[in-house]
Order: structure tokens, then sequence, then C-alpha cells
């Protein structure tokens, strides 16, 4: 992803595969976006909820020339599959890789389906580098080393254990992270002074791209604060949107004004939409981008 | 300690097939968590018969997963020579023990959940996650391959809300693991990259 090195603001939006073997939808959903993000992120299984795989999807969109951001976590696949997910992956040119533990089955569709989880995400960084230089896990030459630009997933608010995990991610040599959904530019401040001394010290290129959710109405305000760990929707905007006559535009608003206040704070945003990304194009707009 | 549960009676009568049953006990483990001592070996019994089954005998034997011989249990229990099936209330050690030497069908009537132990009358479920390797030192003697519901080794996952596991009622084996590393001034043992389990060592495969 050219936009890592270039300083510019970064914008990425999510696309999921779908439950199917129709792609129509998610293009569609891509070409709503294609002009104005930078890049991609393509879903792994998200929630667990069972979904076409993303290295396919991932090929499909480059195919019709986007550049996408493949999440892979760590739910589904032991390291030797995870192993030849990335070297199909980088050889046909999706190197960008966005690792994460992965919600749990029991959060999903498929709640009986056993849980891998044979690496963790930090070990699972720790593979990519040793892809990227040329070995296997098991120290094996490989034929054809990996290029694969690795970033991370992080929340916002951190427990004190979280923030030594993050670290660990950090200093592996990670390129970017993406956070969950920020509602708050004031915590969300504070998380930057954690990672900033971090990444001062082990890693000053990569850059943090905070998560933007566009809410629709209280109800779904209400569905992330109760289903989606590492959300907080905060009082204050539950009130704005209870009280405004337009919920829907009144959560575009709040996104814009907040990437308005990210750019100032971090190196890009990242949106995910509640459905579709019919606002997102308007939304960054609003915002100056 | 190996923690067991009941398994539903009814799922117990759906696998019984055979009609002259012989229940065993176990005195250790399942007896003191009251899954497979006497007092539910007898209660076992009672809804059996109820349900219309031969009850032919019972014991607790000391320890169903470590018998000195089969012979040994036959010549205590007579009554097992005129039976179609066992049914035992152990963990899956103890089954599978009495499967591999009584030569009639065996049923499980407990299902087994972990290993853990018992302290001041406190069932701890969830101790250790048999993984063959173990480095519980390296965590303040909290296992995350069993405690973490992930399994993870270098720290939580994004999952936790306000300390809170995402997939079980219970608090983060991970703030744990801090405070406990914490109070000991160890936290280098969780700042270190921990790779990822050799799960060859629990096959005691020669590499």
């Amino acid at each position: 992803m050219e936009t890592l090195a270039s300083g510019k603001f970064i914008v990425t939006a999510e696309v999921s595969p779908p439950k199917g073997t129709d792609t129509r939808q998610m293009l569609k959903n891509a070409a709503l976006v294609g002009g104005i993000a930078d890049a991609i992120n393509v879903t792994d299984n998200q929630r667990a909820v069972m979904r076409m795989s993303p290295l396919a999807a991932c090929s499909i969109l480059k195919s019709k020339g986007y550049e996408t951001i493949m999440h892979v976590t760590c739910r589904d696949r032991n390291r030797l599959s995870l192993q030849s997910e990335l070297l199909g992956s980088s050889s046909i040119g999706i190197n960008n890789i966005l690792v994460m533990s992965g919600d749990h089955p029991v959060k999903g569709d498929h709640r009986g389906a056993k849980p891998v989880y044979d690496l963790d995400s930090v070990q699972l960084l720790g593979l990519v580098q040793q892809l990227n230089s040329g070995f296997d896990f098991s120290g094996n030459t490989l034929e054809g080393k990996t290029r694969i630009l690795p970033g991370a997933v992080a929340n916002t608010e951190l427990s004190e254990a979280a923030l030594i995990k993050l670290g660990k991610k950090i200093s592996s040599g990670i390129r970017f992270v993406q956070t969950q959904a920020v509602f708050d530019t004031n915590s969300f401040s504070g998380f930057m002074e954690q990672v900033n001394s971090i990444r001062s010290k082990y890693n000053p290129d990569m850059k943090i791209i905070a998560g933007i959710i566009p809410l629709k109405s209280v109800k779904s305000a209400d569905f992330l604060n109760s289903n989606i760990a590492g959300i907080r929707v905060p009082q204050h905007v539950i009130d704005r949107m209870k009280s405004a006559k337009n919920p829907e535009k009144e959560g575009m608003e709040i996104a814009a004004g907040l990437i308005g206040k990210l750019q100032g704070m971090c190196d890009g945003v990242h949106i995910m939409p509640i459905g579709n990304h019919e606002n997102t194009g308007k939304i960054l707009e609003m915002a100056g981008i | 300690m190996i923690i067991t549960r009941q398994k539903e009676f009814d799922d117990i009568l759906g696998a019984l097939k055979e009609e002259d049953i012989f229940i065993i006990g176990c005195g250790k483990c399942a007896r003191k968590l009251r899954t497979g001592g006497e007092p539910e070996v007898l209660e076992m019994e009672k809804r059996l018969t109820k349900a219309g089954k031969n009850i032919t005998g019972l014991t607790v034997l000391s320890s169903a997963c470590s018998i000195s011989s089969w012979e040994d249990v036959l010549s205590g229990n007579p009554e097992i020579n005129k039976s179609d099936a066992l049914l035992v209330m152990s963990c899956g050690g103890g089954v599978s023990v009495i499967s591999g030497e009584a030569g009639i069908h065996v049923y499980p009537a407990l299902d087994t959940e972990s290993l853990g132990g018992v302290c001041r009358d406190e069932t701890l479920k969830e101790r250790c996650g048999l993984c063959g390797e173990c480095t519980v030192w390296m965590y303040g003697g909290i296992c995350p391959v069993i405690r973490c519901a992930k399994g993870l080794l270098n720290g939580p996952c994004g999952g936790a809300m306000d300390g809170k596991c995402e997939v079980v009622d219970r608090d983060c084996a991970w703030d744990g693991i801090y405070e406990k590393l914490k109070e000991t001034c160890s936290l280098a043992l969780l700042e270190t990259v921990r790779e990822p389990k050799d799960h060859a060592g629990k096959y005691r495969v020669k590499m």
C-alpha cells in the first residue's frame, strides 16, 4: 500500500465477503468506496459468522483493480494453513495483511466449531516476518519469500495486559494498526499517547488508522455497546442521536466531526459502515477529505 | 482433581440399549464433586429402575481410573458377570480404563469438563490445559492455555470488556495474570514474546 509511506492521511473502508458465492453486492459496495479509499479491508468470517474466504474475495476485488487489506484471524487455521494462505495471497499480490485473534466461534453462527488459535496474533505477526525473510515456521527455506505488509488491530481502551500485548505487536515491525471504532476523541488521545510512547521507541514509521462506525440509529448505538467488544458509544453521543430529527444524518455528522478531529491526531481513518457504504463518500466529503 | 458433571438422564437412558445394568461409581474426584459417589450411584439406580432397567448391582471403586486388576473388581462384584452393560460414574479416564478390561459395553454417566482442583470446599475448574509442556510459572500460576478461552499466550484478545471474557461468564484471565506478575515484580515475563506451543510434546514424539 503506497499510501503507508506517502505521509498522506489514509482512508480505508471495510467490505465483507458474501455469505454465498454471489459477489455482486460485495462488488457494488466496493464500487461505492473504490474512488475514495486507499484500500478496502476484507473481513475474515467476522464475528465468527461464516462467509466466503477473504483470499478469494480479495483476489476478485484485485482483479477489478482495488487495493485490498486482507484480514487473517487465528481462529480457523493452524500454523500450516495460515502459512499456505499467506504464501498464496502474497503470490497473487495480496500483501496487505491485517492480523487478529478473531472472535470466538461461540459468538457466531457455527457455535460448535473447534476454535483453533494454534498461534495468537503476536505469534502470527512473528511468523509473517519469518515468511518475509524467506523461511517457514520450521525454518525451511521458501522458494520465493512473501512481501507482506503486516498490520495489527487494537482497542482504544486498553487494560495494562492489553497494552503490553500491543507493545509486542508494534515491536514486531508491523506497518500499521487499525483500531476498533472511536467515538470519543478525548479517550482516543489517551490511547495515542500510550501508542506514541511505544512506536517512537520501536517502530516510528508505523501508521495508526482510527476506526469509524457511522451510527444509523439509537438502536445501532445500543447494539454496538452490548454486542461488540472494544466499542463504547458514550452517553453524550447516544443523547445526540436520540434528540436528532434524522438520526442517520446525525450519525453521519458525528462521524464526519470525528474524522475532522482525528486528522490532527493519527494517520488515517478506517470506515466500517453498518450495512453498506452508500454514505461513506458523503461523510468523507463532510469531513473535508 | 478431574472436574466432571452428570449427563442429562435422558441422554444416559437413550444410550443404554441393554437391560441388565451394573453401576460403578468412583471414590476419588467424582465422589468429592458429588457426581459419582455413593449417593449419586444410589440415585442413578433408583432412576434407572423407575425407567424399567434391571440394576444387577452397584459399587463405588476406590478409584475408577486406577484398579489393580479386573479380576479383583469381579471378585468383589460377581453381579457384573450377570450384566449386559456397565454404567460408569467417573471421568473419561475411569470409563476408558474399565472399558479396556470389562469385555461388555461400558457407558459413561458423566461428562469430563477439565482438570482442576478443590480448595476450602470450592471447586476450582480449568486449572490445567494438559498441553504437555507446563509453563504456568511464566503466567503467575494462572494457565492461559485453559483459563483464556482462546488459549492465547501473549496477552488478551480484544474481546474482553471491563475485564470480562467475551466467551464465558468470568473475569479475563489476563487481568489476573497481570496482577499476579505485578505483585511479584515479574512483569518482564509478560513483556516477553512467547512462542507457539510445541504440540508434538503431547505425544512424546522425538523430533
